[in-house]
């Protein structure tokens, strides 16, 4: 698991009351250390929350300054982020789902022990994430913390041949990822469920990732700049992940699983084909299926990159170059979809162009009640398990959520 | 027969740990991305702890190399660097956090302690200390700079380490060739971001990240720290045109430069 979490002893003893997630990180404050610094130091600094998701990070900022200081982006700039995005998706769940998860599903206590055991599909893993880190590094400068991309478009923008490299790597990934979703349809997963809400963005004509509404399976559809009005975040005393409730009071979930069930019509044609191969109904209120549905997003985003990448090798990419643009004061809100769902950021920035303000919300931040929620209706079921069983099936339960502690308390 | 073949096997092969404090995480994952190479070299070690890949417990057993990366931000961090410190024949750093406080340390330039009330409302308990070096802590055998670290670098060093901590003779700890960024930075035919007016701090900048920085385009930040010739008089000289005390004074803030210049004046 990414983040150091362990579970209150309370919980483990079958106190079910206070299913409580306890955090063992420190706090970086970076929204603290944000405010008085220039906007440009802002991608930099705010994508270094989290290793492993820092495209979107430098994504959000840099959307919502440009907001914020009225900056227009061309076509080109906007196809190359979505390129960097899908690549983030790509390689995130090609982590979580074989190499941080599966384990638990194939009974073995250890992800080392399973990479030794099931070699092919290890390779094929590999394969997969490195697809998708080969495309944020093409585009992005470098696979964690990317370098390129800046507010007003790229620094550096990737070459046509480049770009054939990737189309042709990126069909040889398409098919492995089919032959690996095969080896998932395989592995067992526990029966559980609990109904949820299911926040995703959400836009006409495609499946929302880089921008869209905030919308939800029970009706919600708002603009991203009403998100604080309707998700209300929270710090109880002494804790340092804050809680985000919808309109203040329930939990909800984001993530793979909130996407699927919020725009699955949207799906590309084989991550369609494979979706439906699961046969399971929308909606689904089995958390575990996250895993599953990671693995319908690996295929549907292979398959957009490959579209966009045969666009972009015909469009005049030197547009993507950072052109000029006026530094003004300004507030504004963006947000984009996370490999583990929505991630929110708010900026407020002065004439000068420092930052007066500023809030990231995080999707781990938003899961960790539903999270909370749902163990504490799960704790029953394994109660009755030895306490080696019952921690490991909470711990698989844990990490089929896919949490992000440094994400989360930032 | 075969078990006890196994338990030979186990113990001729050095003990590792990669432990993380406060910290994105980064510079495990640039070890991860490696991918089969990491592999590879993960079949030469026995992995004592490897939090991101696996939650077994830790015997606590003696180390050959413990690696750490992030910073020491909680009483429980602390205790952990100090323990990892005590059971390694060698302790390697990963990173600009636990190397030169990395990001977190940008809250020291600012309003220190206080910087917490912009994000928390209810600040008892939490603890939010000063943030500071791992060498603060400990003694630091080997550094692995960068934010985040060269994966390269570690493949190329680490097996050096590897055979120091068998040999015991820790005269042969290897040390980073003092070269600034702009070596590889020519060697890769870029064109000098500085030659064209914009801010980069290459000159005075340890080098072995493969210049990729000025690679995307993007100037030096100084993430990998002060080479030990760095002459900062002249890079500010250099730099006298493209922006003002202020700014550069803001741009070393980001990696935790600040103060190891400051010291070097």
């Amino acid at each position: 698991m990414e983040g150091h979490a362990g579970f209150m002893a309370s919980v483990l003893n079958g106190d079910v009351k206070s299913a409580k997630l306890e955090v063992k990180e420190g706090i970086r404050l970076i929204e603290g250390i944000l405010i008085g610094r220039h906007y440009k130091d802002m991608p930099i600094i705010a994508q270094r929350i989290c290793g492993i998701c820092p495209v979107v990070h430098n994504l959000t900022s840099i959307k919502a300054i440009e907001k914020a200081m009225g900056v227009e982006v061309t076509e080109e700039t906007v196809q190359l982020r979505k390129l960097l995005e899908y690549g983030q998706i790509i390689h995130s769940h090609a982590l979580h789902l074989f190499f941080l998860s599966l384990a638990d599903f194939l009974d073995m206590d250890n992800d080392l022990k399973m990479v030794k055991k099931y070699p092919k599909e290890t390779k094929m893993a590999v394969q997969i994430r490195e697809y998708g880190m080969e495309i944020v590094k093409i585009i992005g400068g470098r696979v964690i913390h990317p370098l390129t991309d800046e507010v007003g478009g790229f620094k550096k923008i990737p070459t046509s041949e480049e770009i054939q490299k990737l189309i042709i790597q990126g069909e040889k990934t398409l098919t492995t990822a089919i032959k690996l979703g095969k080896f998932f349809e395989k592995i067992k997963i526990p029966e559980f469920e609990r109904e949820t809400e299911y926040i995703s963005l959400g836009k006409d004509g495609e499946y929302a990732i880089y921008d869209g509404d905030v919308t939800s399976n029970r009706g919600l559809h708002i603009p991203v700049n009403k998100f604080e009005k309707n998700f209300e975040e929270l710090q109880r005393p002494r804790e340092i992940v804050k809680r985000v409730k919808s309109d203040g009071k329930t939990s909800y979930l984001v993530g793979a699983i909130a996407r699927i069930n919020n725009q699955s019509e949207k799906l590309s044609p084989q991550a369609e084909k494979y979706f439906k191969s699961l046969g399971y109904k929308m909606p689904d209120y089995n958390p575990f299926h996250n895993i599953l549905y990671q693995m319908v997003e690996v295929i549907h985003f292979i398959e957009e990159s490959l579209k966009l990448l045969k666009l972009v090798g015909h469009s005049s990419l030197e547009n993507a170059l950072t052109g000029e643009y006026k530094v003004r004061a300004g507030t504004a809100s963006a947000a984009v979809e996370a490999p583990r769902g929505t991630l929110y950021y708010y900026v407020d920035i002065d004439e000068n162009g420092y930052i007066k303000d500023a809030n990231i919300i995080t999707p781990t931040a938003q899961t960790l009640s539903n999270l909370e929620d749902d163990i504490k209706e799960y704790l029953p079921l394994v109660m009755d398990c030895t306490k080696k069983e019952r921690t490991q099936k909470l711990r698989g339960f844990i990490r089929a959520y896919d949490p992000c502690i440094s994400c989360a308390v930032h | 027969m075969i078990k006890q073949e196994k338990k030979i096997n186990k113990k001729s092969k050095p003990k590792i740990a990669i432990v993380s404090l406060t910290s994105c995480e980064g510079c495990q994952f640039a070890l991860l991305d490696l991918g089969e190479k990491f592999l590879d070299l993960m079949g030469k070690v026995e992995m004592v702890d490897f939090r991101l890949l696996e939650d077994e417990d830790d015997p606590g057993d003696k180390l050959d190399i413990g690696i750490i990366e992030g910073n020491p931000m909680t009483k429980e961090n602390e205790k952990t660097l100090k323990e990892l410190r005590k059971r390694s024949k060698i302790l390697v750093v990963l990173g600009n956090c636990a190397a030169m406080g990395g990001i977190p340390e940008i809250k020291n330039y600012q309003e220190g302690k206080n910087t917490i009330k912009y994000v928390y409302k209810y600040i008892q308990g939490i603890q939010n200390p000063e943030i500071k070096e791992v060498d603060n802590f400990v003694k630091v055998d080997f550094v692995f700079p960068g934010c985040p670290i060269t994966g390269e670098e570690f493949l190329k060093y680490f097996p050096i380490l590897l055979e120091v901590a068998k040999t015991e003779d820790f005269s042969k700890i290897p040390e980073i060739a003092d070269q600034p960024v702009c070596v590889e930075c020519k060697a890769k035919g870029n064109k000098c971001l500085l030659l064209e007016g914009k801010p980069c701090f290459g000159p005075m900048i340890l080098g072995g990240c493969d210049a990729v920085c000025p690679t995307a385009r993007m100037g030096c930040q100084g993430c990998r720290g002060l080479r030990p010739k760095g002459n900062v008089k002249a890079m500010r000289a250099t730099l006298k045109k493209m922006m003002t005390d202020e700014e550069f004074e803001n741009v070393t803030e980001i990696f935790g430069l600040r103060d190891d210049i400051e010291e070097r004046k």
